[in-house]
């Protein structure tokens, strides 16, 4: 049961949407125009709050409630759009601007108006050149057809809208390095509070939202939060846009409402049309890296925020990566975490420490296939001085991965130790390890 | 003034306008100053910093501490390959494999005639179209092992005919300042397009997405 009508993927109805004459015709920018002329900027936010808007970034946080944050009486304020999209398995806010750009600039401006920002960043991760000169020229076209600038179509409001390109790191997705990348820093994450509502950019009153959720916005504005919430389930309302990537035949960006079993997505021939080969399906990581991995039992998990968290995991960026029994978990936890040890910014001594042991001891059994007695005592005791104790969530995401292959495959680690004997004096003469041959790592010299 | 600024001069103008603190200008002025030199040396470095009047300490960790931002000479050609989940199960390796060997270097050495360097990145966010590499940072999907000598002649050949970008993607960059003091793009390029590489011996990919 595929949308006859997309909300975000628009392209898949009207191809050439991404052209700003067509997406005019279609009637892109009426919403923005029509507020700046008959709403106030609380009437935009709370029809985002009635539609039950959260943020499509991974954390699902209620839109609106996040804007109702700032302080009253405080300018000027920045809102800033959240594309550093970089973890495993997301590519949908790649895919957004490539196709339907128009309609997240007007979401960045119409968000910019009920925030009552005069600046928006769209910050982009350094990868996406070619993505943000597709922005640029969107944006240049809004600023001849009257939609940004000075007196807005005779308004009084000002809106400049700029992209700002980082230069690859992860962590500048996580709202407050993302700040100070763009203050022209390393992107290390600030202590909160105070939150970024109250004190963000260059210490004013700063938004954060992420692409997808902001093209959102204009389809809200125009048609209302009744019409949304026909969309999806009572708590998830609207359409998610679903990374699927992995052992299945079509990968792909596919937008549906909230609520759709993850086996139609994996199996329906309209989405990921079965697996490849048709080999059984092992793992299934449902929200991004940072999500713990669920298995074959779990494919009637309904793809909500409410049911993948019942299932014990999270349904994060919507990033659904599925792999087959070719994949050892020990092997995909070593992958994972050399991701995340690679991303480690170092600020903080459990993820930019625990990261680096934990590659380090996962790339001596998953890719030597070397295991010695204690590795899983020795696993275990790092992932939990990590667990809790992180400044940031990239820290404690690391620890999904090793934590979820101990937990739904140890025999997979024990056999490894198993195959590789006990003979403790041989293993006793050489370090716990060999390096990794990662060369760049933020966090550690040398 | 600097040799970026005598010659770069509406281009900084126009970066530094766009923020409230001049530091913001960093990280966009590193990549004009990477595509200009070809690499961050040192003295590109703190010509960058002196431009800004920030301590060159400040501007030496931001180099450091971003992928992006090469302090060593690299090739014509920044080729870089995903080696992350799902890349890795999908040919990843393999093409890494196939890349160096072909180019008879290690990963992350600059080629002797200075047209290539093969890196690892992590995730490039078009994992529908596992693997992917990004050349200059321009896309190039569905690039499994099979294709990676033809893949390096198209390169080659892009490069003999000018049709290559700079190592930092500033094409994205590409502008002047209109009469109204506003940023107009003068950008040459084509528009960006997915870009699925192909070379004459493969067999038919994928359909599209979506």
């Amino acid at each position: 049961m595929g949308l006859s009508e997309y909300i975000v993927m628009r392209e898949l109805n009207h191809p050439a949407i991404n052209n700003f004459e067509v997406y005019r015709r279609l009637g892109g920018w009426d919403a923005y125009a029509n507020a700046l002329k008959t709403k106030t900027p609380t009437e935009i936010i709370q029809v985002v709050k009635d539609a039950g808007l959260r943020g499509r970034g991974g954390a699902g946080f209620p839109t609106g409630v996040k804007w109702g944050f700032l302080p009253r009486g405080v300018f000027p304020r920045y809102l800033l759009c959240n594309c550093d999209e970089s973890e495993p398995g997301t590519f949908n806010n790649h895919q957004i601007i490539d196709r339907n750009p128009h309609q997240m600039i007007e979401g960045v401006a119409l968000s910019s108006f009920a925030i009552e920002a005069n600046t928006a960043y769209i910050y982009m991760r350094g990868e996406f050149a070619g993505a943000a000169l597709t922005l640029e020229r969107a944006i240049d076209d809004a600023y001849k057809a009257g939609f940004l600038g000075k007196n807005i179509l005779g308004s009084g409001y000002d809106l400049d809208m700029y992209v700002h390109r980082g230069a690859g790191a992860y962590i500048c997705g996580e709202e407050t390095a993302l700040m100070e990348s763009l203050e022209g820093k390393i992107g290390q994450p600030r202590l909160k509070p105070p939150f970024p509502a109250v004190a963000g950019l260059y210490g004013k009153p700063t938004i954060i939202n992420n692409v997808e959720t902001l093209a959102n916005v204009p389809l809200i504005v125009e048609r209302g939060a009744a019409w949304y919430r026909s969309h999806g389930t009572e708590k998830s309302p609207g359409t998610k846009c679903f990374s699927l990537s992995g052992h299945v035949n079509r990968p792909g960006n596919y937008e549906l409402p909230f609520g759709v079993p993850l086996r139609e997505l994996i199996d329906s021939p309209e989405y990921g049309g079965g697996m490849r080969g048709d080999r059984p399906v092992k793992i299934i990581i449902p929200g991004g890296a940072s999500a713990p991995w669920l298995t074959a039992e779990h494919l009637d998990t309904l793809l909500d925020y409410e049911s993948v968290a019942a299932a014990g995991s999270m349904l994060g960026s919507g990033a659904v990566i599925v792999l087959n029994d070719t994949v050892k978990a020990p092997h995909l936890a070593y992958k994972m975490d050399e991701f995340f040890k690679h991303e480690s910014c170092g600020k903080c001594t459990p993820c930019r420490e625990g990261n680096h042991w934990l590659v380090k001891v996962l790339h001596r059994l998953a890719a030597e296939g070397h295991g010695e007695p204690d590795d899983i005592k020795t696993l275990k005791g790092i992932y939990t001085q990590m667990e809790g104790n992180c400044f940031c969530l990239l820290g404690e995401s690391a620890v999904m991965p090793i934590k979820s292959a101990l937990h739904l495959f140890p025999e997979e680690f024990e056999a490894i130790i198993a195959a590789s004997g006990h003979d403790i004096e041989s293993i006793n003469g050489r370090s716990v390890g060999v390096p990794v041959p990662m060369k760049r790592t933020r966090g550690r010299f040398g | 003034m600097t040799i970026l600024q005598a010659n770069h001069r509406d281009e900084i103008d126009a970066i530094r306008a766009r923020y409230t603190s001049p530091r913001s200008a960093t990280l966009p002025l590193l990549y004009l100053a990477q595509d200009v030199y070809g690499h961050l040396s040192s003295e590109a470095i703190r010509e960058v910093a002196e431009i800004l009047d920030l301590p060159p300490t400040d501007v030496f960790e931001v180099v450091g501490f971003y992928t992006l931002y090469y302090s060593q000479p690299v090739g014509t050609w920044m080729i870089q390959v995903c080696d992350d989940v799902p890349c890795c199960y999908l040919g990843a390796e393999e093409l890494v494999e196939a890349l160096t060997h072909v180019l008879g270097v290690g990963e992350d050495q600059l080629t002797a005639d200075g047209m290539f360097t093969v890196q690892r990145v992590k995730c490039l966010a078009a994992c529908d179209r596992a693997p992917v590499v990004q050349a200059n940072l321009d896309y190039l999907y569905d690039v499994t092992a099979d294709k990676a000598e033809a893949l390096l002649a198209d390169l080659r050949a892009r490069a003999a005919d000018g049709k290559k970008r700079g190592v930092s993607g500033r094409f994205a960059e590409d502008f002047e300042v209109g009469s109204g003091g506003k940023l107009t793009h003068v950008s040459r390029e084509e528009p960006y397009r997915a870009r699925q590489f192909d070379s004459p011996s493969a067999g038919p990919s994928r359909g599209t997405k979506g």
